[in-house]
């Protein structure tokens, strides 16, 4: 008979390479927060949606929403937020910061992305903000380094 | 605003995925990997209705499906019932290396396992043309002081020479 | 034995051109490619679509829950959506799954979708990672093994075996370079054997390179449907699921298929072999390479679509080599496998057990432009291969089955 006191712990890791494409649509993104510091949309021709980030079509009806970009931003409302304070190995930011849902000016979606600058506490739905791009860019979602209250 | 041209330049993002992972072993491997450990012993266990020996050992018997509680050393001699050459070794995802090849792994039919059921393991050999199914093999184990637990306290099975 | 409540068909199919060059591309828009041309395909909108049944193997492309994602791109917004991934017969399990959905009454129309990216992640580590990592993992080389083709060698002799191996993998490509969907095709002729035998490069035994399956970024859908839908729909013809069989062997530690034994000491039979028995006796079938027209096979490897062409068709003896040796599996042939091109051409995992039905499908329908077999395709056998040597075996039909 095997006994529970037979069990003992193994440690490993898993590890694998992975590398992901933002394919042509989010390429066109990308590149645009890296050389143009803008933000873009995507626009539906019959219902005018604006979804940011863009995608290739819409989701609901199958619509090419390729056609027609549009600027939004770079200044927008949180519409949802949590304020991360915990360090972990997997979470890659400095703390604190509020980890937001914010939909810029123009557009009918929001975005995930970072409010750094002010006491988080008084963070907000509804409170206004700014993108802040970064120095340095690589054609990432950290090409906009956060977002800072305005 | 004038048709955005799609972006010509392709964005890839490379990522490594790595993260820790600790797996219990359960009673009945961890019974197993002892027995490689402190004893040098394989053990297998055995179906109370049918008789067949797994091994490494599972909790359950996998055609039965009833508890297979008795154990019973098997090995550390058996019979090749097949094996691989490898002569292309995927590089490790991770560090990029490769083993040495070639290199062979086994499927060994330990003495005493009932039903056929076979044990895979490295077989240590540097003459490949040796091989051949129904040789004779037998465990080498690891020295006392280096076993820890794991699979690999039979560091690889080696063809017994003179027995056919 | 298993009864459906109502009569299944197929109505509409798609899938994308697979390629290692997918990087224009994302996970939703590929899987979108291959649903648009199912919808096109069936002539229905995505308002007649009730539920939808996802697969892949997200270890390959390393995004948990990707189901979700996917609905960008899929149909899947505001219906039901299931997933499913059991490693290489990931797209044929969708395929029951779909099929059961519809079957039950649960559904009327559902999509079916399976796809990879290969190209994303890591293949042969992908895989490596199924294996039970306190004893396993250190020695998995993905699903690379000689040892399918050691047991031919061992059977029919060194030189028999490997000219068989070798004859399978050309007209395999043959038929590829007649699928402009196909992802690989290396143009192959039989005067190339002698030297693909010499110089192909050895991976693992006698599994060389040109032996093994492709690694390919694509994406296939299926559009189920009710007859009383299907009637309704009527944009090709309906394709009639007949039944499907999945037998698995728990991983009984013994991948080569040395023989073990059951519970009554009865030798046990391949998954493949186990699969047909069940398969052919419900269905009536007393000589499949008689009765069936087209078999679309899930082959990893040319040594292993060599071996079970034996076990899947209930033949002993040397008979598979000799269909092999004959040309009897070529288009124009007797008993025609792979008229895609199979597995070794084309493996988007997730996709690839789907593909085989698909084109199955499309041979029923007589719509496989130059890869079609030149008769008429009555009953159509397809397969999965994956998992843990799961076997899904999947029979295809032109004629309605009774309910």
């Amino acid at each position: 008979m095997a006994a529970e006191s037979d069990a003992f712990v193994v440690e490993g890791t898993f590890a694998l390479p992975y590398n992901y494409f933002a394919g042509r649509v989010g390429s066109t993104w990308l590149v645009a927060l890296r050389d143009e510091q803008k933000i873009y949309g995507v626009r539906h021709p019959q219902t005018g949606k604006v979804f940011v980030p863009p995608r290739q079509v819409d989701e609901k009806d199958f619509t090419d929403l390729t056609g027609d970009w549009v600027e939004v931003g770079p200044e927008g409302r949180v519409t949802g937020f949590t304020v991360i304070r915990y360090r972990e190995p997997y979470q890659p930011l400095p703390v604190p910061f509020g980890l937001a849902l914010i939909q810029l000016d123009g557009a009918d979606t929001s975005i995930v992305h970072v409010v750094r600058g002010e006491d988080l506490g008084q963070l907000s739905v509804g409170r206004r903000v700014r993108a802040v791009f970064a120095r340095e860019r690589k054609a990432t979602i950290l090409d906009i380094a956060h977002f800072a209250p305005v | 605003m004038p048709p955005k041209p799609l972006s010509e330049e392709l964005i890839h993002r490379e990522h490594m995925a790595r993260f820790p992972q600790r797996w219990s072993t359960g009673p009945v491997m961890g019974k197993f990997l002892k027995a490689l450990r402190d004893e040098k012993r394989i053990m297998a266990n055995v179906c109370p209705r049918c008789g067949r020996s797994q091994v490494p050992p599972r909790e359950v018997c996998a055609v039965c499906r009833v508890a297979a509680t008795q154990f019973e050393e098997v090995g550390p001699a058996g019979t090749l019932r097949n094996f691989d050459v490898v002569y292309y070794a995927s590089p490790d995802p991770v560090t990029g290396q490769s083993r040495e090849v070639p290199y062979a792994t086994a499927y060994v039919e330990l003495d005493g396992a009932k039903g056929g059921a076979t044990f895979w393991h490295e077989l240590h050999e540097t003459d490949m043309t040796k091989l051949r199914r129904g040789l004779r093999v037998r465990a080498v184990f690891e020295e006392d002081g280096k076993r820890t637990g794991a699979i690999t306290d039979i560091k690889y099975f080696e063809i017994i020479e003179g027995e056919a | 034995m298993p009864r459906k409540t109502r009569p299944v068909a197929i109505v509409g199919v798609g899938q994308t051109r697979h390629s290692s060059h997918r990087e224009d591309v994302n996970q939703p828009e590929l899987i979108h490619e291959a649903v648009r041309r199912a919808i096109d395909d069936a002539g229905v909108s995505l308002d007649d679509i009730d539920a939808v049944v996802t697969g892949n193997m997200e270890m390959f492309e390393g995004t948990h829950q990707p189901d979700m994602w996917q609905v960008l791109g899929n149909g899947a917004w505001g219906k039901p959506c299931l997933r499913v991934s059991t490693g290489g017969t990931t797209g044929a399990t969708v395929f029951g799954a779909a099929d059961n959905l519809v079957a039950s009454g649960l559904h009327d129309v559902v999509l079916a979708i399976g796809f990879e990216k290969q190209q994303e992640g890591h293949t042969t580590g992908g895989i490596t990672a199924m294996a039970d990592p306190l004893w396993a993992r250190h020695l998995q080389t993905g699903a690379l093994t000689g040892m399918a083709a050691l047991e031919v060698i061992d059977e029919f002799g060194h030189e028999r075996a490997r000219r068989a191996a070798m004859r399978y993998r050309v007209i395999m490509d043959q038929h590829a370079a007649k699928n402009p969907n196909a992802h690989r095709r290396f143009n192959l002729s039989f005067d190339m054997i002698d030297d693909l035998m010499q110089k192909s490069p050895p991976l693992v035994g006698e599994l060389r390179l040109i032996h093994m399956c492709s690694q390919s970024d694509g994406a296939g859908a299926m559009i189920f449907a009710s007859a009383e839908r299907a009637a309704a729909i009527n944009r090709r013809p309906p394709v009639w699921v007949q039944d499907h069989v999945t037998v698995h062997r728990e991983e009984t530690l013994s991948l080569s298929g040395v023989p073990t034994y059951d519970a009554h000491g009865k030798l046990e039979t391949t998954t493949q072999r186990r699969a047909a028995e069940i398969l052919f006796a419900r269905n009536g079938i007393a000589r499949p390479s008689e009765e069936i027209d087209v078999f679309e096979m899930y082959d990893p490897s040319a040594w292993w679509g060599l071996s079970w062409i034996r076990d899947f068709l209930l033949l002993e003896g040397d008979e598979h080599l000799q269909m092999v040796e004959r040309g009897d599996i070529a288009i124009e042939g007797r008993f025609p496998i792979n008229p895609s091109g199979g597995v070794t051409a084309t493996n988007p995992i997730g996709a690839t057990a789907l593909l085989r039905p698909l084109e199955a499908a499309l041979q029923i329908r007589g719509d496989a432009g130059a890869h079609q077999v030149p008769r008429t395709v009555r009953k159509a056998l397809a397969s999965g291969f994956g998992g843990t040597l799961w076997t899904v075996l999947m029979l295809l039909s032109k004629e309605k089955p009774d309910a």
